[in-house]
């Protein structure tokens, strides 16, 4: 990350015959891992495609490395960008070393002979994606996870400045998704390879890319650091969330409860909460808790799962909270004892579960709370009274 | 260690070239046999020595020696060339197509072929010239077949499904035949029976000059796809990783279309419309070879559709001799079983 700009668009309008994406103004810096975020159908495949120059731009232009990317010839536009689609077809009767080789194809000659050179670009693409011992095998017999390693390679073996891929972990299992993203994070590192992909995971992204570009409803809404960009108001904006929240801090999607299955009062503190707060929003509750610290991972996740939560600030007294923590235990179907047995926090708690008591609430004890399996078996318990 | 294993698998991944070569050569070997066989064998029985001494002397006024330099030779050379040049015209539609199920015939382009010729033949355009030439025919028949790819690459590109392209090609096919069928109800009978006769297919009566067409453009034509083995095995990974590597598709398309109707508007206008054999050889090409790579591949459909094509040839004139059987009969059997065998691995796997 240099800031020498490997790909612009200036004024861009990307489409069909119809317009898809307007107004496009955007510059990518060289060796960061752009994420293209945007609900489906919003037009990040059609402005990938623009910009590999599988489709003309309707208006504005596109440069890579200082050149127009129409007027480029197209073996040297190959040099530059390679890219992985979609498609996943399987070329039968090629290994993959050869499918890999491939790749090589604007480096070789009249004949497509390969160097020795290029067989050494090819054992390295293959080494660079972990997937050296899949070279003798034929690519119509490999799994998704490693058919989509192949593909990368043979992208690799095109020894580009920019790869574009068009959600290159769709469909994979969950460990060569993670596999798939450390790959193209380490090519952005150790070879300073621009790498611009679509991708669906908002989480993922956050925590793979340097740069996100948002796109929805036909223009691009931003673009910048993932951790100025993504905030849990813009995530929700762009996917228009209405039962789940990204949270910035846990860099993960929770989802809430509708609140059908009535309210929960959790106490809770130093962690201890959030897998609480959880199991009741998955049982369709909403959550009050407190009395919290600030900073305190449970009042991350209670802020994503839209919670009532009390939280105490740095310097404040929490007995000054315990008046509308002990109110908001009016409405609630059940208490949860959750929180921490010892210190300042844990006597705070005492007191809210003293309150619910006289309340005639039914209180979770720690010794269930602890156990969450217990603790899940006693709530469905309560629920079904 | 992960080097280790990686150091051992990597001479393994390299094609390996010797089986390779013992292919080639076997295959190479039999279609010389069969060639000799070719000319040995006919409806009227000579010794080896008898059909030797008679190849040796082209300048004889025999009998025999007219059989075999007019009839057995010529018949002979071009079945092997006949066979060569369907084999890899279906060879560079299946690479365009991405789908193993086509050829030359099974999509209507020898059909177009076949009309273009019949307009040629029955209608007397070719009067102005003293008798239809072979190079009047062929171009007919080259612009026929290209009509033809070029309506079914249009309709191909609307609809992606790789069987529905089967159907356009046979309706293609229906709709050449009627045209065809019309041209002959309307033709003078003397013209029929030659015409009949072609439009079964078949290697017999070539004459010559014929032979030196077909040797000179087909040759032309398939040097000038050889040397597109590059972009050609650029294509096996489809058509837009092929543009995202460097070729120039659009142009690259028209070139494979173009080159793929030639070869096989050329067979036609001298052999007729020859079933299958390029829809089977290049899968009995891939699968005796082991690979996809065109560079190796091209040269190898060559071989084994001249091979197949002598074979059916032989057959066909000798099964049931005196009686000669049509020639797309015979490659039908051959044909035919492969298509449904390609079908019915699809619909297992989708």
């Amino acid at each position: 990350m240099n800031g020498e700009i490997v790909l612009s668009c200036t004024d861009l309008c990307v489409g069909y015959k119809r317009k898809v994406l307007s107004d496009v103004n955007v510059a990518f810096e060289a060796g960061c891992f752009i994420a293209l975020l945007g609900p489906n159908g919003v037009g990040k495949t059609t402005l990938l495609r623009t910009l590999s120059r599988h489709l003309k731009p309707l208006s504005g232009r596109v440069e890579i490395l200082g050149r127009d990317l129409q007027e480029l010839p197209a073996l040297e536009l190959a040099r530059r960008m390679a890219v992985v689609l979609t498609d996943k077809s399987r070329p039968p009767l090629l290994s993959v070393f050869e499918y890999v080789a491939l790749g090589r194809y604007p480096h070789t000659g009249f004949m497509g002979r390969l160097t020795p050179r290029d067989e050494a670009a090819v054992d390295e693409a293959l080494a660079a994606v972990a997937a050296s011992d899949l070279a003798p095998r034929l690519v119509e017999t490999l799994s998704d996870g490693e058919r989509q390693k192949a593909v990368l390679a043979r992208a690799l073996a095109q020894d580009p400045k920019l790869l574009l891929l068009d959600e290159p972990t769709a469909h994979l299992d969950l460990k060569h998704r993670v596999e798939v993203m450390s790959i193209l994070r380490d090519l952005c590192r150790t070879r300073g390879l621009t790498v611009i992909a679509s991708l669906h995971d908002v989480d993922v992204a956050a925590k793979v890319s340097d740069r996100a570009l948002l796109v929805k409803s036909g223009r691009v809404v931003d673009y910048g650091l993932p951790e100025r960009v993504l905030t849990s108001r813009a995530v929700a904006d762009l996917y228009d969330f209405a039962e789940a929240d990204f949270s910035r801090h846990l860099g993960s999607i929770e989802l809430r409860g509708d609140g059908r299955a009535g309210r929960a009062f959790v106490t809770a503190g130093l962690g201890h909460g959030a897998e609480i707060f959880r199991l009741l929003a998955k049982r369709g509750m909403t959550i009050s808790t407190g009395i919290l610290a600030e900073g305190d991972l449970d009042s991350f996740v209670a802020e994503a799962l839209g919670a009532t939560a009390f939280v105490r600030h740095n310097g404040d007294a929490a007995e000054d909270l315990l008046p509308q923590a002990t109110a908001a235990l009016d409405g609630c179907a059940f208490v949860v004892d959750g929180g921490p047995q010892t210190g300042a926090a844990a006597e705070i708690n005492r007191r809210i579960l003293a309150a619910a008591r006289e309340r005639g609430l039914p209180v979770l004890p720690r010794e269930t709370s602890a156990d969450l399996a217990k603790l899940a078996a006693a709530m469905d318990g309560l629920a079904a009274r | 260690m992960s080097s280790e294993t990686t150091l051992a698998a990597i001479p393994s991944c390299r094609p390996a070239v010797a089986p390779r070569l013992l292919a080639f050569g076997a295959m190479a070997a039999l279609v010389l046999f069969l060639m000799c066989l070719n000319i040995r064998i006919g409806s009227i029985s000579y010794s080896t020595a008898q059909v030797w001494d008679a190849l040796c002397n082209p300048a004889g006024s025999d009998n025999l020696s007219f059989i075999v330099w007019k009839i057995r030779l010529p018949r002979a050379i071009a079945a092997v060339l006949g066979g060569a040049f369907l084999a890899t015209s279906g060879l560079l539609l299946q690479v365009y197509f991405r789908n193993p199920i086509v050829g030359p015939f099974i999509l209507g382009i020898s059909s177009g072929a076949t009309v273009m010729t019949s307009l040629v033949m029955l209608t007397g355009l070719g009067l102005g010239f003293a008798a239809v030439s072979p190079y009047l025919n062929t171009l007919a028949a080259c612009i026929g077949a290209y009509g033809v790819t070029l309506l079914v690459v249009t309709i191909a590109s609307r609809v992606k499904s790789g069987v529905t392209l089967l159907i356009v090609g046979l309706m293609m096919g229906y709709l050449c035949s009627a045209v065809t069928a019309i041209l002959t109800a309307l033709a003078e009978k003397e013209r029929i029976k030659g015409f009949v006769l072609w439009t079964q297919g078949s290697f017999a009566g070539f004459s010559w000059p014929e032979i030196q067409v077909m040797l000179g453009l087909g040759g032309l034509l398939m040097a000038c796809i050889y040397l597109l083995s590059k972009p050609l095995n650029a294509f096996l990974l489809g058509e837009e990783y092929a543009a995202s590597m460097g070729v120039n598709i659009r142009a690259f398309r028209m070139l494979i279309l173009f080159l793929s109707s030639s070869l096989a508007g050329l067979v036609t206008a001298m052999a007729g419309p020859v079933a299958f054999v390029g829809l089977a050889v290049p899968h009995m090409a891939r699968l005796s070879l082991g690979t996809s790579d065109n560079r190796v591949l091209i040269p190898g459909a060559c071989l084994m559709g001249a091979l197949v094509a002598s074979l059916c040839d032989l057959i066909a004139r000798t099964w049931l001799s005196p009686v000669e059987l049509p020639l797309s009969s015979i490659t039908a059997f051959f044909g035919a079983p492969i298509v449904l065998i390609l079908l019915l691995k699809r619909g297992m796997k989708p």
